[in-house]
């Protein structure tokens, strides 16, 4: 919980600041009000991979062309596509906060995006566990929209995912995610295991991002 | 033979998973199953004989994902795919030569998207995605349609409706629900049932999601309410993954063993879904075919709905909210002529935290187009509460508009006992579903006794029967006259109840408040009449559920009459109160409907009434906005008002406070929470303001327009919402068009309000495009309008790119934009 809050401070971009006890108390208010409004779903599929050169990345029935997503994969033979979404239920109560006090709407939808984040690293400590049995290991998982990896992937994740289906997890036409607090992502799998202490926000290029994770925090 | 002669009377069996076995026959993840119709028809000839052979009565076509929104090129045209899915099923049948009789069900699962409000498809595209479909299924000769998958009753809604209002076809519907027993969108298994027997579908059930061991208790509850037959087809069990193989573990004897239990049960028409095979329908045709049918029986619940939840009328009575209804307000009335919608939805909102059950909508006035006001209304209530809703009109084209949009079955007020009345409502309760409301009066206006209210609610009832609508969709309101008038209205109210309830075994709903009409403190007759009525059979009160009053006697009704168990309901209500007279005061204080906006929370400081006291002593108003205390400031305010003019608060409290909160968000000590609480609280005291010099007679100031929109295709609109509530604080009148907005619409509000700002935002590179669009279109037909801009993937540059005057880094720099532009008097706080 402490870090939900603390990751929920961040997006509030209160960068290095302290938070205010009313502010908190917001988010703590939130983070009860989610629970019970959060439906998590999740969903995986597992291909084989073969990369050609630095970008030329293949696997099921799609060619996808990316260095960011190429140097991301590298040594890796299988990737795992997932889906994850807190639900529509979590749009519903954003909406409806938004009507009455756009302060705690604005706390809410951090707290949202908190807490799918830590959703997704937990189905994705999941996931290694189930491929650590045949000697796999997990890269970061990376989503349409990172780098150079075009967010129209999007489309074809959720498709081979049959997402809307299995996960209620859908894409609008000009490619966003309903529910709103959703991930589609890939993540490589190697035989190899790398220690990436890298992982998403940090390995981002945007090093000026007011989102941007303080590193030196505890 | 058709299936409607033996549906119900005889077991059928469905066939079981399609796509599982495509995949087999090598079908890539992410191709298209529907493709493979002309393209491998031998395949999918195969697989349906299978079916055939292992006992399946009825055949879905493969046209699961058949529909134009997903087959809208060329290269592979809808039609073409349907009728070559319906001529594999037909030739199938061909080649099996079994002696029985086997239906070809057009098999329509859902679009893929999700539908307006959450989604971005419009409730009649997808209708017409679905009609397109079933058309070309009805020509090719299917013999029913079989619409499945289904997680989201707007959806099933719109197929449904397509599929009755464009083919004579028998109608199956299946949905998936989940271990909780419910939709992904929340509805419950009452929520589902209602909907779909209101559509009047032939067969109804769940498929999907679930193994058959995990559908039993879904299947309890659906027997429990439906009174169509119930369709069974589960999972083989639940996927797993072993390596790249997604596989489901439940094998063909197993599967059939719990589905006869499933039949055992009362499920009619059975078959499986994903992962089960010809075998696995081949032991469950073994192991049930034997087994007699269970009769359905007609259930007589009296059910509305939302896409959320349903509400069973019972023993209880029910609370039906009486707010959103322009008669006798004034402030209500001028929402409805200025478009503030936002006005009835906070209305709504605040009526469901103080405990209504379903929300009446009254939106009639004799100019306006009431017809797109109850769209909007009913639409815009449904994505702030899954409250059911009572659609309460004269205007029967606003009725029907409202009966089609909405989501679940709605209530409708009302019909009466004049023949025209009931010549023009009862055709669309029986074309959309719904729960009706006959008034007790006919051609020769209120009868005087009981006995003659009786009698225009048996006519209304018998006239009902004639379009197959049931008693259990009629609820009775026998009127009550005030007794200023009328001496005896009450007793003769209270006995027609009485009688309604009991002889004619019909629910009954009541306007509570007309009682006391002309007299003084009216709440005390409403409270003790609504009593009364309660006692006497009332089912539903339509009444002010921030009534103090009203609630008082709802709660100790129900807690005397043993129907809130445990008084549970009535001490948490007023458990924390102390002695009574501490009741009405305390709850005086949060349960204003003052249109402060300041108590629609339902979580957080609100309610304490006494911390609120200590908590704010010794801070002034100033004080209390910097800090951003909602309620403290709206309270402050109300005692402020008595003793200076509202023009010297605004001078020596307001605008000191916003503009120091306004810097310190600049500076950096401030953070956007903290700006939003004191923005919220400033919106507070500014109502308080606002209704003192309504009231004084003074003429308000007049406002600037800023129209705010987030560009079409954008759905996430947080962003743009901040900005109203700052702009709003500084005096500008905001005209909130909303997210997903079409450039032509910002154009027209422009040109027709004479607007001279505009503000758009966009969250990602795929919707900047729009928002450029949007501004050629701007600067072409008005370019005296300014334009600016903000979101998440915009800067200086690109804003300029894209021709915007202004790019807002964040929310008070747009405010400082409109002040710069603004005339002397909008560059202060209002």
């Amino acid at each position: 919980m402490e870090q939900l809050k603390k990751e929920a401070v961040r997006y509030l971009v209160y960068g290095k600041n302290a938070v205010d006890a009313q502010t908190l108390e917001l988010i703590e208010e939130s983070f009860m009000n989610l629970q019970s409004a959060a439906g998590r779903k999740s969903i995986y599929r597992i291909f084989d991979l073969s990369l050609a050169g630095k970008e030329n990345i293949r696997f099921g029935n799609l060619e996808v062309k990316s260095k960011s997503l190429g140097k991301n994969l590298l040594g890796c033979d299988k990737i795992v596509l997932f889906g994850a979404t807190l639900g529509v239920g979590v749009d519903q109560l954003l909406f409806r906060t938004s009507k009455t006090d756009m302060a705690r709407a604005v706390v809410l939808q951090a707290c949202a995006a908190a807490l799918l984040e830590e959703y997704c690293d937990a189905c994705q400590d999941e996931i290694a566990e189930e491929l650590k049995r045949e000697g796999r290991f997990l890269r970061p998982r990376f989503s349409p929209g990172y780098g150079d990896f075009s967010i129209e992937y999007q489309r074809n994740v959720i498709r081979m995912l049959d997402s809307a289906k299995t996960i209620g997890l859908t894409i609008t036409d000009s490619m966003m995610m309903v529910p709103s607090k959703s991930v589609t992502a890939v993540i490589g799998a190697s035989t190899l295991l790398i220690h990436c202490h890298r992982q998403g926000c940090e390995a981002c290029g945007k090093k000026d991002c007011i989102y941007r994770r303080q590193e030196n925090l505890p | 033979m058709m299936i409607k002669e033996e549906l119900g009377k005889k077991l059928l069996f469905f066939d079981g998973g399609m796509g599982t076995l495509l995949q087999a026959k090598g079908l890539k993840p992410g191709e298209l199953p529907e493709t493979w119709n002309a393209g491998h028809a031998e395949e999918v000839i195969g697989i349906h004989q299978a079916y055939i052979e292992a006992g399946s009565d009825i055949i879905l076509t493969n046209t699961f994902g058949a529909n134009a929104l997903k087959f809208h090129d060329s290269s592979h045209p809808l039609k073409e795919i349907v009728c070559a899915a319906v001529q594999n099923v037909k030739e199938a049948v061909r080649r099996s030569g079994v002696g029985r009789k086997v239906y070809t069900a057009l098999d329509v699962g859902p679009t893929g998207k999700l539908l307006k409000p959450m989604g971005d498809l419009e409730f009649e595209d997808a209708y017409e995605a679905f009609r397109q479909v079933m058309a070309y299924g009805e020509e090719a000769g299917v013999d029913l349609i079989h619409i499945e998958t289904m997680s989201d009753t707007y959806e099933l809604k719109a197929a449904v409706l397509a599929a009755k209002e464009n083919t004579k076809l028998p109608v199956f519907a299946t949905a998936i629900f989940d271990d909780r027993k419910k939709l992904l969108t929340g509805a419950d298994v009452p929520a589902v049932v209602s909907l779909l027997e209101g559509l009047r579908v032939d067969a109804l059930g769940i498929n999907c999601g679930l193994g058959p061991e995990q559908m039993i208790p879904v299947l309890d509850e659906l027997l429990s309410y439906a009174s169509v037959p119930v369709i069974v087809k589960p999972n083989a069990g639940l996927p797993r993954q072993r390596g790249n193989e997604t596989f489901y573990d439940v094998l063909p004897e197993d599967f059939a063993g719990t589905m006869k239990q499933i039949v055992e049960k009362g499920a009619a028409v059975i078959g499986g879904c994903c992962g089960t095979t010809p075998d696995h329908i081949r032991y469950m045709a073994d192991y049930c075919r034997h087994i007699p049918l269970k009769p359905m029986e007609k259930k007589s619940y009296t059910i509305v709905s939302s896409y959320g939840q349903a509400v069973v009328f019972g023993a209880d009575s029910k609370i039906v909210g009486e707010r959103i209804n322009p008669t006798g307000k004034k402030k209500f009335r001028q929402a409805l002529k200025d478009h503030d919608l936002d006005y009835i939805l906070k209305e709504g909102i605040l009526q469901e935290e103080n405990g209504a059950h379903i929300l009446d909508v009254n939106v009639g006035l004799p100019d306006i187009d009431e017809k797109a006001m109850m769209v909007e209304a009913v639409a815009g209530l449904q994505s702030v509460t899954s409250l059911p809703l009572q659609i309460d009109t004269v205007d029967i084209h606003a009725m029907e508009a409202a009966l089609r949009i909405y989501n679940g079955k709605a209530m409708v007020n009302s019909v009466s006992g004049k023949q025209e009345s009931m010549d023009t409502v009862f055709p669309l309760i029986a074309r959309y579903g719904g729960v009706v409301i006959g008034l007790t009066l006919d051609e020769s206006g209120i009868p005087n006794t009981a006995d003659g209210r009786v009698k225009i609610a048996e006519k209304i009832i018998r006239e009902a029967e004639k379009y197959g609508i049931e008693k259990k969709d009629i609820v009775i309101d026998v009127l009550a006259m005030t007794i200023s008038s009328e001496p005896h209205g009450a007793l003769v109210a209270l006995e027609a109840i009485r009688r309604v309830r009991k002889y004619l075994g019909v629910h009954t709903i009541l306007g509570v408040s007309n009682i006391s009409f002309g007299l003084p403190c009216r709440p005390i007759l409403n409270s003790n009449f609504y009593t009364m009525a309660m006692y006497n059979g009332l089912s539903a009160g339509i009444v002010n559920p921030s009534s103090d009053e009203m609630m008082e006697a709802y709660h100790a009704y129900h807690a005397l009459l043993g129907l809130d168990e445990n008084c549970s309901a009535y001490v948490e209500k007023y458990a924390s109160h102390g002695p009574r007279n501490a009741v009405r005061s305390a709850s005086g204080q949060t349960g204003n409907a003052s249109g402060s906006g300041g108590n629609v929370s339902g979580v957080g400081s609100a309610g304490n009434a006494a911390g609120f006291g200590n908590s704010s002593e010794g801070m002034n108003l100033k004080t209390v906005i910097e800090k951003g205390l909602k309620e403290e400031a709206h309270h402050i305010t109300e005692s402020l008002v008595q003793v200076q003019e509202p023009l010297e608060i605004i001078n020596t409290h307001l605008i000191p406070a916003l503009d120091h909160v306004g810097k310190g968000f600049e500076n950096g000590s401030v953070f956007l929470p903290q700006l939003l609480m004191s923005a919220e609280a400033a919106k507070a005291a500014f109502s308080v303001l606002k209704e003192r010099i309504a009231d004084s007679g003074e003429q308000a100031e007049k406002k600037e327009k800023v129209v705010l929109a987030t560009v079409k295709g954008d759905i996430h609109d947080i962003g743009k919402n901040i900005v109203k509530v700052l702009l709003e604080n500084y005096s500008f009148d905001v005209v909130d068009l909303g997210k997903d907005v079409p450039p032509e619409t910002i154009l027209k509000t422009v040109k027709e309000q004479d607007i001279r700002l505009v503000g758009l935002s966009a969250l990602m590179t795929t919707t900047v495009a729009s928002m450029e669009e949007t501004i050629r279109l701007l600067k072409k037909e008005v370019p005296e309008c300014k334009i600016m801009v903000g979101g998440a993937v915009l800067n200086q540059e690109y804003a300029d790119m894209i021709g915007a005057d202004f790019y807002g880094k964040d929310a008070m720099q747009s405010v400082y934009y409109a002040q710069g532009l603004g005339t002397e008097k909008s560059k202060n706080p209002q």
